[in-house]
């Protein structure tokens, strides 16, 4: 398995269900180590590093199954997510001086701003669990873009969403790739795959078995093999 | 909150009848030892506020997802500190009472760097070996007294106030006074680490560790904080309680104090960082006193309210008040007091 993002770029990863998609983003978030092999990101080794460590150096990510902080509200939620932004001293945060509450203000601005971009404005202060599915998805991208990454690992976004979901979020990570965010995008949904993504990596059993552009993927005989299975000759 | 402006009559009055409820509570708290007449239960008033302090410390650790047993250990460790500190170095209690709290601390620091790393069942073992280890190193070496323990710890001395006689520790009343002032300080200090970004990440936490992670909060290190602080806070108590009490014994600080202290928490509701340890603790203080319940048969009562409270009350009492709802975050009762006390009328031009 080997593969490379570039800046702005939204990189598709497909595959079969248990091929390894999520696997290879908890390796890359620093969830597990990998068996073997390097991570680099920006040129430094991140491999091993700590979660918090690796998303302290730009790299976020959505998680497969729907995980927001759900007892509390959606501006709460964002505004947790500035947790790395702060650029005031500890003691001066904990004497709540001028300049710490100025910039609670601020973040609490941003996290506003976060909300009203990704179309979640009206419902600031629900709290997670009352949220539509759709609208929970859309939060945890939400809450993966306040740390302010530079590289955003997307894992199944569209699950679950009807079609009016689905375009929304698709308008939404185009936006997102706009801001300068490279992008890698595990889905199901080959329509938006074909349409979001710039390349596309294909894998199966843990292994890369095709890269490219869509179209040569969608022509790609393995990769029709491995969704649909060898046909007996 | 919005400049209070000031011809907003009705914000005014807002403000005014909250300054009003604070104050009355206060005059009531600082008249309580003058109604009641017997300095019996003076003493079970500072033992309610000490019993809530520390209910308030197993709190602080659960928040982060972590069960301790060791809540009685460092109530001891600030115990023992404050009597060796007063007793073989002759230091002032004074100056012995933050020192109790600062070494308590330390402690906890050294103890929670490998404590805190593991899995949150292996933590409740471990902090349940502690909390057995320190009554035993009490008991064992001479230097603690032995499980005799040490006796004859000073009182704190007279505080001398210019145009008053100096107050003397000597009835319970004085004690009780610095109990009240113990209190003031704890729940500010604690207030300001739930209300900061502090208390955002332990939320975060509480709510799903790995979630917190992907953002970047250090799990190992806001837990380690939330441990040392509360472990400090429960020193602080200790060394009051060393100087209060006069004497210390190992078997004081031994894990059925700690499950008491859990039982305070949880009677009160560990949903409420500040109220339900001070309810819990002051119904699990008083009500046996009132029913008269013996030291033999108050097993009886303990275990009674544990099975009713877990059958039909598992979130506390408090969660029988429709009004006091969870606020959304530990901090933010606080929050709201001082967010009014601050917008206060301010002069124009």
């Amino acid at each position: 398995m080997d593969l490379d993002v570039a800046e702005s770029e939204i990189l598709g990863l497909i595959g079969p269900n248990g091929a390894g998609k999520t696997t290879f983003f908890n390796v890359i978030n620093g969830f597990l180590p990998p068996a073997s092999g390097k991570v680099l990101f920006e040129g430094r080794d991140i491999t091993g590093l700590k979660a918090h460590k690796i998303a302290r150096l730009g790299v976020s990510r959505t998680f497969q199954a729907t995980t927001l902080f759900m007892k509390i509200s959606v501006l709460d939620n964002i505004f947790t997510g500035y947790h790395m932004s702060y650029k005031t001293s500890v003691w001066e945060r904990l004497l709540r001086t001028p300049s710490a509450l100025k910039e609670e203000e601020r973040l609490k601005q941003e996290a506003m701003e976060i909300q009203k971009f990704m179309g979640l404005g009206p419902l600031k202060d629900e709290v997670a669990e009352n949220l539509s599915h759709g609208h929970q998805r859309i939060l945890g991208v939400c809450l993966a873009l306040a740390t302010h990454p530079k590289l955003l690992l997307l894992d199944e976004p569209l699950t679950g969403m009807n079609p009016v979901e689905i375009q929304t979020m698709v308008g939404l990570i185009k936006q997102i790739r706009s801001r300068g965010i490279s992008i890698i995008l595990v889905e199901h949904d080959i329509k938006a795959v074909m349409s979001l993504c710039d390349r596309i990596v294909v894998l199966n059993y843990g292994r890369k078995i095709a890269e490219g552009l869509p179209e040569e993927i969608r022509k790609n005989k393995k990769v029709v093999e491995a969704y649909l299975g060898k046909e007996e000759s | 909150m919005a400049k209070l402006k000031r011809w907003d009559f009705k914000q005014i009055n807002r403000l005014h009848s909250k300054l009003l409820g604070l104050f009355i509570s206060f005059v009531a708290i600082a008249a309580l030892p003058l109604l009641v007449d017997s300095p019996y239960y003076v003493h079970l008033l500072i033992m309610v506020g000490m019993n809530s302090i520390l209910a308030m410390t197993f709190i602080l650790t659960l928040r982060t997802g972590f069960v301790s047993l060791a809540n009685a250990a460092f109530w001891g460790v600030g115990a023992y500190a404050l009597t060796l500190l007063v007793t073989r170095w002759d230091l002032s209690v004074w100056l012995a009472l933050p020192a109790s709290a600062v070494i308590t601390g330390i402690v906890a620091f050294l103890v929670g760097i490998i404590l805190v790393r593991n899995a949150g069942f292996a933590f409740l073992m471990l902090t349940a070996l502690l909390g057995m280890v320190t009554v035993l190193v009490f008991g064992t070496f001479d230097v603690f007294g032995g499980y005799v323990g040490i006796v004859n710890i000073p009182a704190p001395e007279p505080i001398k106030l210019p145009f008053l006689p100096p107050i003397e520790f000597i009835s319970k009343t004085p004690y009780y006074y610095l109990m009240v002032l113990l209190f003031i300080i704890v729940v500010a200090v604690l207030s300001t680490f739930y209300a900061a970004w502090s208390g955002r990440a332990w939320r975060a936490i509480d709510l799903s560790p790995h979630l917190a992670e992907s953002l970047g909060i250090n799990l190992f290190r806001y837990r380690l904080l939330a441990f040392v602080l509360a472990s400090a806070v429960a020193g602080l108590m200790g060394g009051f309680y060393a100087c209060y009490f006069g004497a210390v014994v190992p078997s004081t600080f031994d894990i059925f104090k700690t499950f008491y202290i859990h039982i305070y928490a949880i009677l009160g509701g560990i949903g409420f960082a500040f109220l339900g340890p001070v309810i819990g603790s002051f119904i699990f203080t008083l009500v046996p006193e009132v029913l008269r319940i013996t030291k033999e048969v108050e097993p009886i009562f303990t275990g009674l309210l544990l099975i009713l409270l877990v059958m039909f009350l598992p979130d506390g009492l408090l969660s029988l008040l429709s009004l006091s709802r969870r606020p959304s975050h530990p901090g933010e009762n606080m929050e709201r007091i001082v967010r009014w006390i601050k917008a206060s009328p301010r002069p124009r031009g």
